[in-house]
Protein backbone atom coordinates (compact mmCIF):
# COMPACT_ATOMS: atom_id res chain seq x y z
CA UNK A 1 0.00 0.00 0.00
CA UNK A 2 2.51 2.65 1.12
CA UNK A 3 6.01 2.48 -0.30
CA UNK A 4 8.71 4.84 0.86
CA UNK A 5 11.97 4.65 -1.07
CA UNK A 6 15.20 6.33 -0.05
CA UNK A 7 13.65 9.53 1.26
CA UNK A 8 16.11 12.26 2.10
CA UNK A 9 15.35 15.69 3.52
CA UNK A 10 17.57 18.47 4.87
CA UNK A 11 17.00 21.78 6.63
CA UNK A 12 19.86 23.77 5.18
CA UNK A 13 22.95 21.64 5.68
CA UNK A 14 21.43 19.56 8.45
CA UNK A 15 20.12 16.26 7.14
CA UNK A 16 16.96 15.45 9.07
CA UNK A 17 15.76 12.40 7.13
CA UNK A 18 18.50 10.33 5.62
CA UNK A 19 17.88 7.61 3.07
CA UNK A 20 14.75 6.19 4.71
CA UNK A 21 12.97 3.27 3.07
CA UNK A 22 10.08 1.15 4.31
CA UNK A 23 6.64 0.03 3.30
CA UNK A 24 3.35 -0.54 5.05
CA UNK A 25 0.76 -3.06 3.94
CA UNK A 26 -2.97 -2.83 4.68
CA UNK A 27 -3.65 -4.28 8.09
CA UNK A 28 -0.38 -3.07 9.47
CA UNK A 29 -0.05 -0.53 12.27
CA UNK A 30 3.50 0.72 12.28
CA UNK A 31 4.91 2.61 15.25
CA UNK A 32 7.63 5.12 14.54
CA UNK A 33 9.67 5.74 17.64
CA UNK A 34 13.00 7.20 18.66
CA UNK A 35 14.45 10.08 20.65
CA UNK A 36 13.45 13.71 20.16
CA UNK A 37 14.93 15.17 16.99
CA UNK A 38 15.26 11.75 15.33
CA UNK A 39 13.25 12.92 12.32
CA UNK A 40 9.91 11.23 13.04
CA UNK A 41 7.76 14.34 12.64
CA UNK A 42 9.65 15.46 9.54
CA UNK A 43 9.15 12.04 7.95
CA UNK A 44 5.42 12.14 8.72
CA UNK A 45 5.22 15.67 7.32
CA UNK A 46 6.80 14.48 4.09
CA UNK A 47 4.24 11.69 3.87
CA UNK A 48 1.47 14.22 4.59
CA UNK A 49 2.68 16.45 1.72
CA UNK A 50 3.64 19.27 4.08
CA UNK A 51 7.28 19.04 3.09
CA UNK A 52 8.80 17.98 -0.18
CA UNK A 53 11.65 15.51 0.03
CA UNK A 54 15.02 16.40 -1.51
CA UNK A 55 15.37 12.91 -2.89
CA UNK A 56 13.50 9.62 -2.94
CA UNK A 57 9.98 8.56 -3.72
CA UNK A 58 6.68 7.97 -1.93
CA UNK A 59 3.86 5.93 -3.43
CA UNK A 60 0.45 5.13 -2.04
CA UNK A 61 -1.26 2.46 -4.14
CA UNK A 62 1.05 3.48 -6.99
CA UNK A 63 0.05 7.13 -6.69
CA UNK A 64 2.98 9.50 -6.35
CA UNK A 65 2.15 12.67 -4.36
CA UNK A 66 4.45 14.74 -6.54
CA UNK A 67 2.65 13.87 -9.75
CA UNK A 68 -0.92 13.54 -8.42
CA UNK A 69 -1.00 15.55 -5.21
CA UNK A 70 -4.74 16.06 -4.85
CA UNK A 71 -5.55 12.37 -5.36
CA UNK A 72 -2.83 11.35 -2.91
CA UNK A 73 -4.02 13.83 -0.27
CA UNK A 74 -7.58 12.59 -0.67
CA UNK A 75 -6.33 9.16 0.44
CA UNK A 76 -4.54 10.25 3.58
CA UNK A 77 -5.72 11.18 7.06
CA UNK A 78 -3.29 13.26 9.08
CA UNK A 79 -3.17 14.10 12.76
CA UNK A 80 -0.63 16.78 13.50
CA UNK A 81 1.57 16.76 16.60
CA UNK A 82 0.15 20.19 17.60
CA UNK A 83 -3.40 19.18 16.71
CA UNK A 84 -4.52 22.60 15.47
CA UNK A 85 -8.25 23.33 15.23
CA UNK A 86 -10.44 26.33 14.44
CA UNK A 87 -11.14 27.65 17.93
CA UNK A 88 -14.27 29.60 17.02
CA UNK A 89 -16.11 26.57 15.64
CA UNK A 90 -18.14 23.88 17.36
CA UNK A 91 -16.91 20.28 17.08
CA UNK A 92 -19.53 19.15 14.55
CA UNK A 93 -19.19 22.35 12.53
CA UNK A 94 -15.44 21.85 12.32
CA UNK A 95 -15.77 18.24 11.18
CA UNK A 96 -18.42 19.20 8.64
CA UNK A 97 -16.14 21.92 7.29
CA UNK A 98 -13.21 19.51 6.98
CA UNK A 99 -15.31 16.77 5.36
CA UNK A 100 -16.60 19.24 2.77
CA UNK A 101 -13.08 20.47 2.14
CA UNK A 102 -11.96 16.91 1.59
CA UNK A 103 -14.51 16.68 -1.21
CA UNK A 104 -17.17 14.39 0.24
CA UNK A 105 -20.57 14.53 -1.45
CA UNK A 106 -23.08 16.75 0.32
CA UNK A 107 -25.55 13.94 1.01
CA UNK A 108 -22.96 11.89 2.87
CA UNK A 109 -21.40 14.66 4.94
CA UNK A 110 -23.74 14.44 7.91
CA UNK A 111 -23.47 10.65 8.10
CA UNK A 112 -19.67 10.75 7.91
CA UNK A 113 -19.50 13.35 10.67
CA UNK A 114 -21.82 11.46 13.02
CA UNK A 115 -19.88 8.22 12.39
CA UNK A 116 -16.59 9.93 13.26
CA UNK A 117 -18.10 11.60 16.33
CA UNK A 118 -19.33 8.27 17.59
CA UNK A 119 -16.10 6.42 16.86
CA UNK A 120 -14.02 8.95 18.77
CA UNK A 121 -16.45 9.34 21.68
CA UNK A 122 -17.31 12.91 20.79
CA UNK A 123 -21.08 12.68 20.45
CA UNK A 124 -21.70 14.37 23.81
CA UNK A 125 -19.49 17.36 22.94
CA UNK A 126 -20.61 17.63 19.29
CA UNK A 127 -22.16 21.05 19.80
CA UNK A 128 -19.51 22.34 22.20
CA UNK A 129 -17.17 25.12 21.13
CA UNK A 130 -13.66 23.86 20.38
CA UNK A 131 -12.08 26.56 22.55
CA UNK A 132 -13.79 24.99 25.57
CA UNK A 133 -12.35 21.51 25.02
CA UNK A 134 -9.58 19.94 27.06
CA UNK A 135 -6.35 18.78 25.39
CA UNK A 136 -7.56 15.19 25.34
CA UNK A 137 -10.82 16.06 23.61
CA UNK A 138 -8.98 18.26 21.12
CA UNK A 139 -6.82 15.29 20.24
CA UNK A 140 -9.94 13.23 19.71
CA UNK A 141 -11.35 15.87 17.37
CA UNK A 142 -8.08 15.78 15.42
CA UNK A 143 -8.30 11.99 15.25
CA UNK A 144 -11.94 12.15 14.17
CA UNK A 145 -10.93 14.48 11.38
CA UNK A 146 -8.13 12.17 10.27
CA UNK A 147 -10.36 9.09 10.09
CA UNK A 148 -13.59 10.67 8.93
CA UNK A 149 -13.32 9.62 5.29
CA UNK A 150 -11.73 6.21 5.96
CA UNK A 151 -8.40 7.11 4.34
CA UNK A 152 -6.05 4.55 2.88
CA UNK A 153 -3.14 5.90 4.91
CA UNK A 154 -3.44 7.23 8.44
CA UNK A 155 -0.55 9.39 9.64
CA UNK A 156 -0.82 10.01 13.37
CA UNK A 157 1.91 12.13 14.87
CA UNK A 158 2.29 11.78 18.63
CA UNK A 159 -1.18 10.25 18.82
CA UNK A 160 -1.26 9.27 22.47
CA UNK A 161 0.04 12.50 24.00
CA UNK A 162 -2.69 14.14 26.07
CA UNK A 163 -5.17 11.24 25.80
CA UNK A 164 -6.30 9.54 29.01
CA UNK A 165 -5.89 5.82 29.68
CA UNK A 166 -9.51 4.93 28.90
CA UNK A 167 -9.48 6.74 25.59
CA UNK A 168 -6.10 5.22 24.71
CA UNK A 169 -7.64 1.76 24.93
CA UNK A 170 -10.59 2.85 22.78
CA UNK A 171 -8.23 4.48 20.27
CA UNK A 172 -6.16 1.31 20.10
CA UNK A 173 -9.24 -0.83 19.50
CA UNK A 174 -10.52 1.56 16.90
CA UNK A 175 -7.21 1.74 15.04
CA UNK A 176 -6.88 -2.03 15.05
CA UNK A 177 -10.27 -2.18 13.33
CA UNK A 178 -9.41 0.68 10.96
CA UNK A 179 -6.15 -0.97 9.91
CA UNK A 180 -8.10 -3.60 7.99
CA UNK A 181 -8.61 -1.06 5.21
CA UNK A 182 -5.86 1.45 6.01
CA UNK A 183 -2.15 1.51 6.49
CA UNK A 184 -1.45 3.21 9.81
CA UNK A 185 1.73 5.01 10.82
CA UNK A 186 1.83 6.22 14.42
CA UNK A 187 4.66 8.12 16.02
CA UNK A 188 5.19 8.33 19.76
CA UNK A 189 7.28 7.53 22.76
CA UNK A 190 4.75 5.50 24.77
CA UNK A 191 6.17 2.04 24.03
CA UNK A 192 4.11 0.25 26.68
CA UNK A 193 0.93 1.66 25.20
CA UNK A 194 1.87 1.04 21.58
CA UNK A 195 3.12 -2.49 22.11
CA UNK A 196 -0.21 -4.37 22.31
CA UNK A 197 -1.64 -3.08 19.04
CA UNK A 198 1.23 -2.09 16.74
CA UNK A 199 2.39 -4.76 14.34
CA UNK A 200 5.82 -3.29 13.66
CA UNK A 201 8.20 -0.85 15.29
CA UNK A 202 10.56 1.40 13.36
CA UNK A 203 13.23 2.98 15.53
CA UNK A 204 14.63 6.22 14.13
CA UNK A 205 17.81 8.02 15.04
CA UNK A 206 19.46 10.99 13.38
CA UNK A 207 17.18 10.71 10.37
CA UNK A 208 17.76 7.02 9.77
CA UNK A 209 15.76 3.91 10.57
CA UNK A 210 18.10 1.92 12.79
CA UNK A 211 15.79 -0.96 13.60
CA UNK A 212 12.64 -2.58 12.26
CA UNK A 213 11.01 -5.07 14.63
CA UNK A 214 7.88 -7.08 13.91
CA UNK A 215 5.58 -7.96 16.79
CA UNK A 216 4.86 -11.46 15.42
CA UNK A 217 8.54 -12.37 15.55
CA UNK A 218 8.94 -11.72 19.28
CA UNK A 219 6.83 -11.97 22.39
CA UNK A 220 5.74 -8.74 24.05
CA UNK A 221 8.40 -8.59 26.76
CA UNK A 222 11.13 -9.45 24.29
CA UNK A 223 9.89 -6.86 21.83
CA UNK A 224 9.63 -4.16 24.48
CA UNK A 225 13.14 -4.97 25.65
CA UNK A 226 14.48 -4.87 22.09
CA UNK A 227 12.80 -1.57 21.20
CA UNK A 228 13.84 0.00 24.50
CA UNK A 229 17.41 -1.18 24.08
CA UNK A 230 17.53 0.29 20.56
CA UNK A 231 16.13 3.60 21.80
CA UNK A 232 18.56 3.61 24.76
CA UNK A 233 21.45 2.82 22.41
CA UNK A 234 20.39 5.68 20.16
CA UNK A 235 20.08 8.03 23.16
CA UNK A 236 23.51 7.04 24.44
CA UNK A 237 24.96 7.58 20.96
CA UNK A 238 23.28 10.97 20.71
CA UNK A 239 24.84 12.11 23.97
CA UNK A 240 28.33 11.50 22.71
CA UNK A 241 30.11 14.69 21.61
CA UNK B 1 -15.25 25.39 -7.09
CA UNK B 2 -16.49 23.56 -4.00
CA UNK B 3 -13.30 23.91 -1.95
CA UNK B 4 -13.27 27.62 -2.80
CA UNK B 5 -16.85 27.95 -1.54
CA UNK B 6 -16.10 25.95 1.62
CA UNK B 7 -13.06 28.09 2.47
CA UNK B 8 -14.91 31.30 1.57
CA UNK B 9 -17.79 30.36 3.87
CA UNK B 10 -15.53 29.48 6.79
CA UNK B 11 -13.52 32.67 6.43
CA UNK B 12 -16.66 34.78 6.25
CA UNK B 13 -17.93 33.21 9.45
CA UNK B 14 -14.58 33.88 11.09
CA UNK B 15 -14.71 37.51 9.93
CA UNK B 16 -18.17 38.13 11.28
CA UNK B 17 -17.46 36.21 14.48
CA UNK B 18 -14.42 38.33 15.25
CA UNK B 19 -14.77 41.46 17.35
CA UNK B 20 -11.80 43.03 15.55
CA UNK B 21 -13.62 42.80 12.21
CA UNK B 22 -16.57 44.77 13.58
CA UNK B 23 -14.25 47.40 15.03
CA UNK B 24 -12.36 47.67 11.72
CA UNK B 25 -15.58 48.08 9.73
CA UNK B 26 -16.89 50.68 12.18
CA UNK B 27 -13.59 52.60 12.04
CA UNK B 28 -13.66 52.50 8.23
CA UNK B 29 -17.21 53.82 8.08
CA UNK B 30 -16.43 56.55 10.62
CA UNK B 31 -13.31 57.64 8.73
CA UNK B 32 -15.16 57.60 5.42
CA UNK B 33 -18.10 59.51 6.92
CA UNK B 34 -15.79 62.19 8.26
CA UNK B 35 -14.00 62.54 4.89
CA UNK B 36 -17.30 62.61 3.02
CA UNK B 37 -18.66 65.29 5.34
CA UNK B 38 -15.53 67.40 4.92
CA UNK B 39 -15.72 67.04 1.13
CA UNK B 40 -19.41 67.97 1.09
CA UNK B 41 -18.73 71.07 3.17
CA UNK B 42 -15.68 72.03 1.13
CA UNK B 43 -17.45 71.62 -2.20
CA UNK B 44 -20.73 73.33 -1.41
CA UNK B 45 -22.01 75.00 -4.54
CA UNK B 46 -19.41 73.37 -6.78
CA UNK B 47 -20.20 71.36 -9.88
CA UNK B 48 -18.79 68.10 -8.41
CA UNK B 49 -21.34 65.30 -8.51
CA UNK B 50 -22.26 63.43 -5.36
CA UNK B 51 -20.95 60.06 -6.64
CA UNK B 52 -17.57 61.66 -7.32
CA UNK B 53 -17.42 62.96 -3.75
CA UNK B 54 -18.40 59.55 -2.42
CA UNK B 55 -15.72 57.82 -4.51
CA UNK B 56 -13.04 60.29 -3.52
CA UNK B 57 -14.01 60.00 0.16
CA UNK B 58 -13.80 56.18 0.12
CA UNK B 59 -10.64 55.76 -1.99
CA UNK B 60 -7.97 56.65 0.63
CA UNK B 61 -9.53 54.38 3.29
CA UNK B 62 -9.98 51.36 1.04
CA UNK B 63 -6.34 50.19 1.18
CA UNK B 64 -6.34 50.59 4.97
CA UNK B 65 -9.49 48.50 5.35
CA UNK B 66 -8.25 45.83 2.93
CA UNK B 67 -4.83 45.63 4.58
CA UNK B 68 -6.29 45.12 8.06
CA UNK B 69 -8.94 42.62 6.96
CA UNK B 70 -6.55 40.46 4.94
CA UNK B 71 -3.96 40.36 7.71
CA UNK B 72 -5.41 37.35 9.45
CA UNK B 73 -6.08 35.25 6.34
CA UNK B 74 -2.83 33.27 6.34
CA UNK B 75 -1.00 34.79 9.33
CA UNK B 76 -3.55 33.31 11.73
CA UNK B 77 -3.41 29.91 10.02
CA UNK B 78 0.37 29.91 10.31
CA UNK B 79 0.31 30.97 13.96
CA UNK B 80 -2.21 28.28 14.96
CA UNK B 81 -0.76 25.59 12.71
CA UNK B 82 -4.01 25.22 10.73
CA UNK B 83 -2.01 25.85 7.58
CA UNK B 84 -0.76 22.26 7.98
CA UNK B 85 -4.30 20.95 7.88
CA UNK B 86 -5.07 23.02 4.79
CA UNK B 87 -1.92 21.90 3.01
CA UNK B 88 -2.58 18.23 3.73
CA UNK B 89 -6.15 18.51 2.40
CA UNK B 90 -7.01 17.54 -1.16
CA UNK B 91 -7.22 21.17 -2.21
CA UNK B 92 -5.11 23.03 -4.75
CA UNK B 93 -3.12 26.06 -3.62
CA UNK B 94 -5.02 28.33 -5.98
CA UNK B 95 -8.32 27.19 -4.46
CA UNK B 96 -7.11 28.05 -0.96
CA UNK B 97 -5.92 31.47 -2.11
CA UNK B 98 -9.13 32.14 -4.06
CA UNK B 99 -11.36 31.18 -1.11
CA UNK B 100 -9.47 33.39 1.31
CA UNK B 101 -9.17 36.32 -1.08
CA UNK B 102 -12.87 36.20 -1.95
CA UNK B 103 -13.88 36.23 1.71
CA UNK B 104 -11.89 39.42 2.41
CA UNK B 105 -13.13 40.94 -0.83
CA UNK B 106 -16.73 40.14 0.14
CA UNK B 107 -16.33 41.98 3.46
CA UNK B 108 -14.75 45.01 1.74
CA UNK B 109 -17.52 45.01 -0.87
CA UNK B 110 -20.08 44.87 1.92
CA UNK B 111 -18.41 47.86 3.62
CA UNK B 112 -18.61 49.76 0.32
CA UNK B 113 -22.30 48.96 0.00
CA UNK B 114 -22.93 50.12 3.56
CA UNK B 115 -21.06 53.35 2.83
CA UNK B 116 -23.53 53.97 0.00
CA UNK B 117 -26.34 54.42 2.49
CA UNK B 118 -25.30 58.00 3.24
CA UNK B 119 -25.19 59.43 -0.32
CA UNK B 120 -28.09 57.32 -1.64
CA UNK B 121 -30.50 57.31 1.25
CA UNK B 122 -29.60 59.77 4.01
CA UNK B 123 -28.45 62.71 1.91
CA UNK B 124 -31.54 62.92 -0.40
CA UNK B 125 -33.70 63.07 2.73
CA UNK B 126 -31.63 65.85 4.23
CA UNK B 127 -31.09 68.14 1.27
CA UNK B 128 -33.65 69.05 -1.39
CA UNK B 129 -30.88 70.31 -3.64
CA UNK B 130 -29.20 66.91 -3.81
CA UNK B 131 -32.45 64.98 -4.27
CA UNK B 132 -32.64 65.48 -8.01
CA UNK B 133 -29.00 64.62 -8.71
CA UNK B 134 -28.62 61.29 -6.94
CA UNK B 135 -29.31 58.13 -8.89
CA UNK B 136 -28.23 54.57 -8.26
CA UNK B 137 -27.06 54.18 -11.83
CA UNK B 138 -24.59 57.04 -11.52
CA UNK B 139 -23.04 55.32 -8.54
CA UNK B 140 -22.60 51.97 -10.35
CA UNK B 141 -19.56 53.10 -12.32
CA UNK B 142 -17.93 54.54 -9.20
CA UNK B 143 -18.69 51.35 -7.31
CA UNK B 144 -17.14 49.32 -10.16
CA UNK B 145 -13.80 51.13 -10.01
CA UNK B 146 -13.77 51.01 -6.21
CA UNK B 147 -14.42 47.25 -6.31
CA UNK B 148 -11.54 46.85 -8.75
CA UNK B 149 -9.28 48.81 -6.43
CA UNK B 150 -10.50 46.75 -3.47
CA UNK B 151 -9.65 43.57 -5.38
CA UNK B 152 -6.12 44.83 -5.90
CA UNK B 153 -5.60 45.75 -2.23
CA UNK B 154 -7.14 42.51 -0.99
CA UNK B 155 -4.91 40.48 -3.33
CA UNK B 156 -1.81 42.37 -2.15
CA UNK B 157 -2.83 41.93 1.50
CA UNK B 158 -3.46 38.19 0.99
CA UNK B 159 0.04 37.79 -0.40
CA UNK B 160 1.66 39.71 2.45
CA UNK B 161 -0.32 37.73 5.03
CA UNK B 162 1.26 34.52 3.74
CA UNK B 163 4.76 35.54 4.77
CA UNK B 164 3.99 36.19 8.44
CA UNK B 165 2.77 34.23 11.41
CA UNK B 166 2.49 37.39 13.47
CA UNK B 167 -0.67 39.31 12.57
CA UNK B 168 0.69 42.64 13.78
CA UNK B 169 3.76 42.33 11.58
CA UNK B 170 1.57 41.25 8.67
CA UNK B 171 -0.73 44.23 9.21
CA UNK B 172 2.21 46.64 9.34
CA UNK B 173 3.71 45.27 6.16
CA UNK B 174 0.32 45.17 4.43
CA UNK B 175 -0.38 48.76 5.40
CA UNK B 176 3.02 49.76 4.12
CA UNK B 177 2.34 48.11 0.78
CA UNK B 178 -1.34 49.04 0.41
CA UNK B 179 -1.09 52.59 1.75
CA UNK B 180 2.51 53.54 1.12
CA UNK B 181 2.41 52.88 -2.58
CA UNK B 182 -0.75 54.84 -3.43
CA UNK B 183 0.15 57.58 -0.93
CA UNK B 184 3.54 58.01 -2.57
CA UNK B 185 1.86 58.15 -5.96
CA UNK B 186 -0.76 60.57 -4.75
CA UNK B 187 1.68 62.99 -3.19
CA UNK B 188 4.01 62.74 -6.16
CA UNK B 189 1.17 63.61 -8.52
CA UNK B 190 -0.11 66.35 -6.22
CA UNK B 191 3.34 67.81 -5.84
CA UNK B 192 3.43 68.01 -9.59
CA UNK B 193 6.99 66.84 -9.84
CA UNK B 194 7.33 66.38 -13.60
CA UNK B 195 9.88 63.61 -13.41
CA UNK B 196 7.94 61.62 -10.80
CA UNK B 197 4.57 62.34 -12.31
CA UNK B 198 5.57 60.56 -15.49
CA UNK B 199 6.61 57.54 -13.43
CA UNK B 200 3.46 57.26 -11.33
CA UNK B 201 0.88 58.41 -13.83
CA UNK B 202 -0.02 54.77 -14.57
CA UNK B 203 -2.09 54.48 -11.43
CA UNK B 204 -3.44 57.71 -10.00
CA UNK B 205 -6.19 56.23 -7.82
CA UNK B 206 -8.26 59.34 -7.30
CA UNK B 207 -8.11 60.32 -10.97
CA UNK B 208 -9.43 56.90 -11.98
CA UNK B 209 -12.26 57.10 -9.44
CA UNK B 210 -13.15 60.62 -10.59
CA UNK B 211 -13.08 59.61 -14.28
CA UNK B 212 -15.34 56.61 -13.72
CA UNK B 213 -17.72 58.62 -11.56
CA UNK B 214 -18.21 61.09 -14.38
CA UNK B 215 -18.80 58.39 -16.97
CA UNK B 216 -15.30 58.25 -18.44
CA UNK B 217 -14.86 54.49 -18.59
CA UNK B 218 -11.54 53.03 -19.52
CA UNK B 219 -11.15 49.34 -20.29
CA UNK B 220 -7.38 49.76 -20.00
CA UNK B 221 -7.71 50.99 -16.41
CA UNK B 222 -10.04 48.13 -15.53
CA UNK B 223 -7.65 45.62 -17.05
CA UNK B 224 -4.76 47.20 -15.16
CA UNK B 225 -6.44 46.68 -11.79
CA UNK B 226 -7.61 43.19 -12.68
CA UNK B 227 -4.21 42.14 -13.98
CA UNK B 228 -2.48 43.53 -10.89
CA UNK B 229 -4.87 41.65 -8.59
CA UNK B 230 -4.41 38.42 -10.57
CA UNK B 231 -0.63 38.89 -10.41
CA UNK B 232 -0.69 39.15 -6.60
CA UNK B 233 -2.99 36.13 -6.32
CA UNK B 234 -0.80 34.10 -8.65
CA UNK B 235 2.27 35.06 -6.60
CA UNK B 236 0.39 34.07 -3.45
CA UNK B 237 -0.57 30.69 -4.87
CA UNK B 238 3.01 29.96 -5.93
CA UNK B 239 4.39 31.14 -2.58
CA UNK B 240 1.95 28.82 -0.79
CA UNK B 241 3.19 25.92 -2.90
CA UNK B 242 6.77 26.87 -1.97
CA UNK B 243 5.94 26.43 1.71
CA UNK B 244 6.10 22.71 1.03
CA UNK B 245 9.75 23.04 0.14
CA UNK B 246 10.69 24.43 3.55
CA UNK B 247 7.91 25.07 6.05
Amino acid sequence: MLEVERITFSYGRRRVVDDVSFDIAPGEIVALTGPNGAGKTTLIKILACLLMQDDGCVRLDEVNPLSRPVKYRRWIGYLSERCPLYEEMKVDEYLTHRVRLKGERSLRVRRRVSEALEMCGLTEVASTGIRLLSQGYRKRVGLAEAIVLHPRLLLLDDLLAGIDAGQRKKTAAFLSAASARSAVLVSGHELHELLPWCTRFLVMSQGRIVASLRSNEHNREELLELVESHVAEVNAGGEEP
Amino acid sequence: MRPVYTIWLRELRAFFGAFSCGVTLAAFLAAYGWTFGMLLRGNEGSVLQIQSLWGVAVTPWLPVLSAILTTRLFAEERATGMIEMLMSSPVREREVVAGKFLSAFTVVALALLISLVVPLWVLPRMSLHVQGDVSGLAFSATLLILLLQAALWCAAGTLVSLFFSNQVAAAACSLLLCCGLPAAMYFAVMAWVPALRAEVAWMPLLVHVYDFSTGLFSVAVMMLYLASAVFFLFACSKSLACLRLRS
